[in-house]
């Protein structure tokens, strides 16, 4: 799949484009809004990210041309400015997602995917994690067979960690889907429940599965180090 | 009425300066005029003296002093006219004395009998009398002394009319110019009073309002322009500075994101050693604080810009408490912390519930972090009249009574070393403060060392709630 990035500060767009060709997504990048523009015409690109602040041309045209020429692409906003007002607004405009910085990498991919899945969705109700089943329907867990008691928070926690096996995400972000932003900067209490989803979830069992990386945050991976 | 103000000083200098100047006017007005009267009496009886003495007496001889007598009664008819007249001889012997006046000013009997001439005033018991006496020669060479005098009661009546005129008319001239100098001073002073009104009611929340402006030309007008040049600058100074934290915390978004990112690759790298992986968490850790600064500073920027809310509406505050407490109490179980919610049901009141979400939530995060294992936090939310009162207890280690005041300024921290531990740049109760101050609702604290805190947010009730309870 073919991606376009318009983003006017250098490191940024290496460092998301080479996440994004890690995923093995084709990436093209521009660096500012009138290079993007000629970009976006010229190619069918399955997703475009774009940068708000651009030079030359700025993203809300850029965003405003791109609807006009009645392209259905998916478009995903990167931004500094992360006003209520600016969202609605940009919304408005046809943004189909929003990111503000500073973002973690792994909100980015995650948020691309989403993005681009949203067409024909095939998403079985029970994730997988090694011998971890989280059953989205019943919302029940089972661990080699055994049933395990969550609380609702517990359970939200897991399910958001067992959707995307492999990854960690930063705590920030946990905060962001499992609680709401109201916890924001409350950082402690995802330590918190990992640790009592860990006593329930890795402790009976002697491969442990949640991952912690420092500084980053959690993730589960069929064999994690503690 | 406040003896302080202008208006009352003014006045009160006005109506004593008024009144020592009145006074002083009707003393030298009484004085002179009483001088001045008795002074043409005593001239006039003089006058007479002399006109007798150079007339009747001189015409007359020793042999002819009783036709003396009858000719001055008949020219001057002294009983009459109230006059005292009175001709001594210069051996003493009195050769005339008129009798007792018809108006009985005074007494002839009692006039005693004075040596030398002159012009005087002579006090005879309750009345007085005014009293000329010259010399005379007669024809035959003999001589005399003439007296001639007046009773000083008219004069006195005059002077008495004077004084009462002057004793009822000096206090109400007074009372009027009072009268007319309050309203004065007050219409002159009303535009001091409209500015005084209108500053009160300017804070840094409409700091693009003015001051009226009085067009009359005079010193208030120019002190209201002044005023008002003053709040422009003051204006310009302040939304330079939010405008610095906001571009500050914008413009540092970005290099934070490539750092995070950067380092977030690194860090997932399994080929590291333990210590640098370790180290890089470490400045992961840090970053992530910086990231949490920046948001911090960028909300308190958007609240203070006054950022109208997208989610204002009608809510249950016990509910939302009730509902906060429970999702952080894991926090409190973690930390062997009881937190125990106590509410009245249905406070409803107006607002954006995420934001005061996150008041109650940064109130009970600072209360679990500063009570001890086994410690205590109470959240209770009630109603009092026209309010919603919202109160976090704890029984932790307290706030020193020199910190109090501070703690709802940014960066501030009780203590610096333990507050670091514990995470937060010293943003959380600015927030609170300006989440509140956006609610139009008051937090205040109390606290003692050792004992514990209370924060308690103060919430106008929605409107039109007791219906409904």
């Amino acid at each position: 799949m073919r991606l376009l990035l318009v983003e006017d500060e250098k490191k940024v767009s290496d460092l998301v484009a080479r996440a994004l060709r890690a995923e093995s997504f084709a990436v093209d990048v521009a660096d500012d809004g009138a290079h993007g523009w000629e970009l976006a015409q010229s190619y069918e690109y399955d997703l475009i990210i774009l940068d708000l602040m651009l030079p030359r041309l700025s993203g809300e045209e850029l965003l405003r041309r791109i609807r006009r020429s009645n392209q259905q692409v998916p478009i995903l906003v990167l931004t500094a400015r992360a006003t209520t007002e600016d969202k609605v607004h940009n919304f408005e405009a046809g943004t189909d997602d929003y990111l503000t910085k500073p973002f973690a990498v792994a909100e980015l991919i995650m948020r691309v995917k989403a993005l681009l899945r949203r067409g024909p969705i095939t998403r079985s109700s029970v994730l997988r994690v090694g011998d971890l089943e989280v059953d989205r329907f019943t919302k029940q867990v089972r661990r080699g067979g055994r049933r395990i008691e969550l609380t609702a928070k517990e359970y939200a926690l897991l399910e958001y960690l067992a959707a995307n096996p492999g990854r960690v995400f930063s705590r920030t972000m946990i905060i962001e889907h499992v609680w709401d932003q109201s916890f924001e900067g409350l950082t402690n209490i995802v330590d918190v429940y990992v640790r009592h989803l860990r006593s329930k979830v890795d402790d009976p069992f002697p491969v442990k599965l949640i991952r912690t990386v420092r500084g980053v945050g959690y993730g589960l991976a069929e064999s994690a180090e503690r | 009425m406040n003896t302080a103000s202008l208006n009352f000083r003014l006045v009160t200098w006005y109506a004593g300066v008024l009144t020592v100047v009145f006074v002083l006017l009707g003393a030298i007005t009484f004085f002179s005029l009483r001088q001045y009267l008795e002074a043409n009496v005593l001239d006039n009886q003089a006058r007479r003296a002399r006109q007798i003495a150079d007339t009747l007496i001189a015409r007359a001889s020793r042999g002819s002093e009783s036709a003396l007598g009858a000719e001055l009664e008949s020219l001057y008819s002294p009983e009459t006219n109230d006059r005292f007249i009175r001709i001594t001889r210069a051996d003493g012997t009195v050769v005339f004395a008129s009798g007792a006046p018809h108006g009985g000013g005074f007494d002839p009997a009692q006039v005693p009998a004075l040596a030398g001439t002159g012009a005087r005033k002579i006090a005879l018991g309750d009345s007085s009398l005014l009293l000329a006496a010259v010399p005379a020669v007669a024809s035959d060479g003999s001589r005399y002394r003439v007296e001639v005098g007046t009773s000083a009661r008219p004069l006195e009546e005059t002077l008495r009319r004077l004084l009462m005129m002057l004793a009822v008319g000096l206090p109400v001239t007074v009372a009027v110019a009072v009268a007319g100098g309050f309203v004065l001073v007050r219409r002159a002073l009303d535009p001091v009073a409209r500015i005084a009104f209108k500053a009160e009611e300017i804070s840094q929340h409409n700091l693009s309002e003015r001051l009226p402006v009085v067009h009359s030309g005079d010193e208030l007008e120019r002190l209201s322009v002044s005023l008002n040049h003053m709040i422009s600058r003051l204006q310009e100074s302040i939304d330079g500075s939010k405008q610095f934290v906001a571009d500050a915390s914008h413009e540092l978004r970005t290099p934070l994101t490539v750092m995070r990112g950067e380092l977030e690759s690194l860090a997932q790298d399994r080929g590291l050693t333990r210590e640098t992986r370790e180290t890089l968490g470490s400045v992961l850790e840090e970053v992530e604080r910086l990231a949490e600064i920046v948001e911090s500073l960028f909300a308190l920027s958007r609240l203070d810009a006054g950022e109208a809310s997208t989610e204002w509406r009608r809510f249950d505050l016990a509910e939302l408490a009730a509902t906060t407490a429970e999702q952080m109490s894991l926090l409190a179980t973690d930390k062997n912390v009881n937190v125990a919610c106590d509410s009245t049901a249905g406070v409803m009141v107006e607002g954006d519930p995420a934001r005061l979400k996150q008041v109650i939530v940064n109130l009970l995060d600072n209360a679990i972090k500063y009570t001890p294992a086994g410690g205590r936090v109470r959240l209770s939310v009630q109603r009092e009249p026209g309010y919603a009162v919202l109160e976090v207890t704890d029984d932790g280690i307290g706030i020193p009574a020199e910190a109090l005041p501070h703690v709802f300024k940014r960066f501030f921290r009780v203590d610096g070393s333990r507050s670091r531990e514990q995470g937060g740049a010293g943003l959380g109760l600015a927030i609170v403060k300006s989440i509140c101050s956006a609610h139009g609702a008051d937090i205040e604290v109390i606290s003692t060392v050792g004992r514990g805190s209370t924060f308690r947010l103060r919430q106008p009730l929605a409107v039109g709630v007791s219906a409904r309870s």
